[in-house]
């Protein structure tokens, strides 16, 4: 095969990629920009998600103080779980459930301990990562098909960065002279913005093609039951005879919240520790958890609600180098792992790679309209010159 | 393009499709939005914005205890990868034993001993959650049987013919002996 049609064929196998889905994959890659940044967005349609100090010289309380001041404005309410998200500018989120057996995500006031208001019916945060991670397919038994179908992409884009790389001669040119000619039709313009803002993204699709692979994959590997995790959540069950009866038949007082932090940061002393968990039942364990040194994965320590001695722990250290790779797919695709401004990196490049969506539609349609227009032409001159012009008319 | 092509002149559905066919994967989006109603009312159920689940079994007595015991979906089990199929249920403990009671378990047919008490209930004393085991050969007639265990030791059971506590299990049973 010759150079050129060599280099013709990566052409079309570029184009013919993401072509007839065209609309989907926008509409994944617009779905998935607005769940980067979807508690944000929540943030600012809600005042109830915001920590206001009530002065600057305000404290934030400690995970106790929230508790007590809950259990005493609302009594009926029971806690499991509080929540820092990540972002001073957040409320705690609480999960409690109330009488009636409704439970509901609280948001509360970090420096006063007051419940400011409660998560919406319509949750925009899960609601853009359902749409954008499984469709709104539901699951069935294993993950939904929705799932398959969005991380599917994955290929796909990975193939268009490859292609598009190949297709672009020299493209590291680019980023020294960049080309974007305003002024010379709109053909002109969207080829110059895909190619410019192609060479920008290419790390960003490398990195999300290649998570969106990897969901791919785990939804294969746990849908038939191949585990490569070397974690054991039994180990969160506690011996029935380490839960011992009390004399007056009420449940024996549990160890504070601020005991269980110190635990913890005993055992991972840089521990942030944002989340709380709290026993999911009698012989459940208190979980204590948080982020340290390397932001993209949460250390857990599981504490014995009543003694106070670490019942099980998950640390950086206890994950193998294939765990500490997977794990860190998820928050490389969502950038949520820096605060803010990752989350906005990952929102404007979002963005970006949804222009380039629709600005390689918008090329395609206008180069094969007029290729086709000539290919037209050129076949029409040819039938004249070959046939007599009756026939022609003949046939016409 | 041939010349065969290029001569045949093309059905009104041929040049629908040249002209659509990259355009109709928005159909795609037909899919979310038929999944919409169900993906709310299930957030909404999960939420409990309803209570405890779709039925309502009723307060069953417990010795000196109650619950309030609810299927989760009303309808038979549902396939859950390695683990078969499970029955969800909910159940809601009464005002005065909330603090009383330290476990819950749910059993089909009755446990021999405290160890084999069943499945055990997950959650707080508003909203606890447990996915029952359901065999296919499970008779249609078996009893669910509700253990409590106490901090002071005691311990407490009742039981209630599968069929009143889930109607859709008992027919989901009748139809894989059908089968």
């Amino acid at each position: 095969m010759s150079k050129k049609s060599r280099s013709k064929l990566w052409f079309l196998v570029h184009s013919w990629l993401a072509l007839p889905i065209w609309f989907f994959v926008l509409i994944v890659c617009v779905t998935g920009t607005l769940a980067v940044v979807s508690k944000e967005i929540m943030w600012l349609a809600y005042p109830e998600m915001r920590a206001t100090a009530p002065s600057e010289d305000a404290r934030r309380l400690s995970f106790e103080e929230i508790k007590d001041h809950l259990a005493q404005k609302h009594p009926e309410a029971i806690i499991a779980a509080l929540y820092q998200p990540d972002g001073d500018y957040f409320a705690l989120n609480a999960t409690i459930s109330l009488p009636g057996g409704r439970t509901s995500m609280a948001y509360v006031n970090p420096y006063s301990g007051e419940i400011q208001g409660f998560a919406p019916s319509f949750d925009f945060r899960r609601f853009t990562r359902a749409l954008h991670g499984w469709w709104l397919i539901p699951a069935t038994n294993g993950h939904s098909w929705g799932w398959y179908l969005v991380s599917f992409l994955g290929l796909p884009l990975l193939g268009s960065l490859v292609t598009g790389l190949v297709v672009y001669k020299r493209f590291w040119k680019g980023f020294f002279n960049p080309v974007l000619r305003l002024r010379h039709g709109a053909r002109i313009f969207w080829g110059d913005l895909h190619r410019l803002s192609g060479i920008w993204s290419i790390w960003f699709i490398a990195t999300i093609s290649i998570t969106g692979t990897w969901f791919l994959v785990q939804a294969l590997l746990e849908d038939n039951q191949v585990s490569i995790s070397s974690y054991s959540p039994a180990t969160l069950v506690m011996a029935h005879n380490s839960v011992p009866l009390t004399a007056d038949g009420e449940p024996p007082p549990m160890i504070s919240l601020d005991r269980a932090v110190a635990i913890a940061r005993e055992k991972i002393p840089s521990l942030d520790t944002s989340n709380i968990i709290m026993p999911s039942n009698t012989y459940g364990t208190l979980q204590v958890g948080g982020r340290s040194w390397y932001p993209l994965i949460p250390q857990l320590v599981d504490i014995h609600p009543y003694t106070g001695e670490i019942a099980a722990s998950r640390l950086l250290s206890d994950r193998t180098g294939v765990e500490l790779l997977t794990e860190s797919m998820r928050p490389l695709h969502t950038g949520d792992f820096g605060g803010f401004w990752i989350k906005a990196i990952w929102a404007f490049f979002g963005l970006v790679l949804s222009l380039m969506v629709l600005s390689g539609l918008l090329i395609w349609t206008k180069r094969t309209a007029l290729a086709t227009a000539a290919a037209l032409k050129r076949e029409a001159r040819e039938e004249r010159k070959s046939r007599p012009v009756n026939t022609v008319e003949n046939i016409l | 393009m041939s010349k065969d092509l290029a001569a045949r002149p093309e059905s009104a559905l041929g040049r629908f499709w040249r002209k659509w066919r990259f355009h109709l994967n928005i159909l795609l989006i037909l899919i979310p939005l038929g999944f919409m109603p169900r993906y709310f009312a299930e957030t909404a159920l999960f939420r409990g914005d309803r209570g405890l689940g779709q039925r309502v079994v009723g307060d069953i007595q417990v010795g000196p205890w109650s619950l309030k015991l609810a299927e989760l979906k009303e309808r038979g089990p549902e396939l859950d990868g390695a683990s078969g199929y499970m029955k969800s249920f909910n159940a809601e403990l009464c005002k005065a034993c909330a603090r009383r009671v330290k476990a819950t378990y749910l059993r089909i047919g009755k446990p021999r001993s405290l160890r084999a008490a069943g499945v055990i209930f997950f959650g707080s004393a508003h909203r606890l959650g447990a996915g029952l085991p359901v065999p296919k050969n499970t008779p249609v007639d078996a009893q669910l049987w509700i253990t409590m265990e106490g901090w002071d030791g005691a311990v407490h059971q009742a039981a209630i013919p599968l069929a009143e506590a889930s109607p859709r299990t008992v027919e989901w049973l009748q139809a894989q002996a059908g089968r």
